[in-house]
């Protein structure tokens, strides 16, 4: 049962597709050199980079988790994002990393390794974002079309198809148009979103009532559900965890850092973070409340009728759009079709573009011909982005998700967020540090996420896992990272000039 | 809608992020169309011999 009509809220969907293929495409014929294509020829200004970086890092996926993590912890579940928020605040006013970053010149993270740490470190840095980004966006597709399913109704046999085309839609204008596209059509995807997150989060607000919220909260979670030090299930190391994990996707997470590296100057960088910085407290806690009105209206059964097909083994991840399929009412459904369909437009298109330019920028180049000519250049960058499609279409779509989605987003972006903050960090403000150490943290930031997952997989070390938790196995990626970045360093002998 | 039930941070934090981001969403509207021409107007000033 759901209030999406497709003769009322059908257009609304329809006319929101057709002016986002139309900029996207309008803009290709700007793009003439690989520069254009990757960092929109460093012409981006503040508002653009605001709304553009905000659409990114708001997608279907974000809404579903966080409106999870509403579900289960209440308004404690907000906490990534208030850490975030200060994390980009403070980065922004101080220009701590990102500042040198731009100052570069460098298109990629790695690009600037290769200026401390030399060319090897460069390439193993871009195989180690190029994996952890991948895979973390490989369960995007999925969960998108299954908000679809839940909320509008659509058939779950249908799902493979509709989101096959909508990530055809994704990946026409950003092949043709690159960054230019992408920052284009996530202005447009920034103003639709936030239209339909607005208007619904009112309308929760309004109709639910905020001490309806509050007073499921306290009766359902209980005091942990306003304080994430006291609930059961976050405490002390989720938070921490969250304050390095949140500081290293600020400082390093590739789609964040492309609008830094797309900026007029590091000036321009710094002010589209200290801007953007609230938007991240509004990314975590308006799918949280509306995973608290979820939990406060849904009745008991509930989730035990969802659609046949649907991947996830945790109910919890779609109270939200199981809500939101009779509460919000016939017209606005379009728009909050439109809005969470730009959500995810823009996250796939931008995260399909910065990971294809960590492959050609620093995998690639090596074995690139001398003096390739810009056209060549552009049909490789070109292709690359037409392969992560094809691998989010097969590996997105088929991905069977086990567990707390947070977790699992989590702990593949950790494989490399910890190695490389620690990378960037000692890169531009530690002298002494070199090859080896770089070396170390990229194998220590790696192994212990990734050991994790091994652990989690296994019948036999399941109960080891559990024992040691994502958010411990988090900070222990950052603090080994660390510690190998110091003890490489220090081992290699310096040079005597 | 206007009582804090007990719990002033989060009432707060609701409240700014509402009023926030409705304001920069119209503000961030209009400025950025302004980025977006300035933007393809020097990237084709650029590609003029």
């Amino acid at each position: 049962m759901t209030h999406f009509d497709w003769l009322v809220d059908g257009p609304i969907v329809g006319i929101y597709l057709l002016v986002t293929m139309l900029a996207g495409l309008a803009v290709r014929r700007y793009v003439s050199r690989v520069d254009d294509f990757l960092v929109a020829g460093r012409e981006m200004n503040v508002y653009l980079g605001v709304a553009s970086l905000a659409a990114t890092e708001f997608g279907v996926i974000t809404c579903m988790y966080t409106a999870q993590a509403g579900y289960k912890y209440g308004f404690a579940g907000a906490t990534p994002g208030i850490c975030q928020a200060i994390a980009m605040l403070v980065i922004g006013l101080t220009g701590f990393c990102i500042r040198p970053l731009r100052e570069s010149g460098a298109r990629t993270l790695p690009e600037l390794f290769e200026q401390k740490f030399g060319p090897r470190i460069r390439r193993a840095a871009g195989i180690v974002i190029v994996l952890g980004g991948l895979l973390n966006m490989g369960v995007f597709l999925r969960i998108g079309g299954e908000f679809l399913v839940v909320v509008a109704g659509l058939n779950p046999d249908n799902l493979e198809w509709t989101m096959t085309g909508l990530l055809l839609l994704v990946a026409v204008y950003t092949i043709l148009g690159g960054m230019l596209s992408v920052l284009v059509t996530d202005f447009l995807q920034f103003i639709v979103m936030s239209l339909g997150l607005i208007a619904v989060t009112v309308l929760v607000l309004w109709q639910i009532g905020f001490g309806t919220l509050v007073g499921t909260v306290e009766t359902k979670i209980g005091p942990g559900g306003f304080n994430p030090f006291i609930h059961p299930e976050l405490g002390w190391k989720y938070v921490l965890f969250q304050l390095l994990l949140n500081t290293a996707a600020t400082l390093t997470w590739q789609t964040v850092i492309a609008r830094v590296l797309a900026a007029k100057d590091s000036a321009t960088g710094g002010k589209v973070f200290t801007r953007t910085s609230f938007f991240f407290v509004c990314r975590f806690l308006i799918p949280g409340i509306w995973g608290m009105a979820a939990l406060a209206t849904l009745a008991p059964l509930a989730l035990q009728n969802l659609p046949g097909g649907l991947s996830s083994t945790d109910s919890s991840l779609y109270a939200m759009p199981t809500f939101l399929a009779t509460f919000v009412p016939i017209g606005l459904m379009g728009l909050l079709v439109a809005a969470m369909l730009a959500a995810d437009m823009s996250t796939d298109s931008s995260y399909m573009l910065t990971w294809a330019s960590v492959i050609y920028n620093d995998i690639v180049a090596p074995f690139r011909w001398k003096n390739w000519t810009e056209k060549k250049g552009l049909l490789l960058n070109r292709t690359i982005v037409a392969l992560i499609g094809v691998f989010l279409l097969f590996y997105g779509l088929w991905y069977q998700m086990e567990g707390d989605l947070w977790d699992y987003l989590t702990l593949t972006g950790s494989i490399y967020l910890a190695s490389m903050s620690v990378l960037l960090v000692a890169c531009c403000y530690w002298r002494r540090a070199n090859s080896w150490g770089a070396a170390g943290a990229i194998i220590a930031g790696a192994f212990f996420p990734a050991a994790f997952l091994v652990l989690s997989k296994l019948e036999s070390t399941k109960e080891i896992s559990a024992a040691i938790g994502p958010h411990l196995s988090g900070i222990l990626a950052f603090a080994g990272a660390a510690a190998a970045m110091i003890v490489g360093s220090m081992l290699k002998p310096q040079a005597r000039n | 809608m206007l009582k804090t039930h007990g719990h002033l941070f989060w009432w707060l934090v609701t409240a700014a992020v509402v009023i926030w981001y409705s304001t920069i969403t119209i503000y961030v509207a209009i400025r950025g169309t302004a980025d977006v021409r300035e933007m393809l107007k020097n990237l084709s000033e650029r590609k003029q011999p």
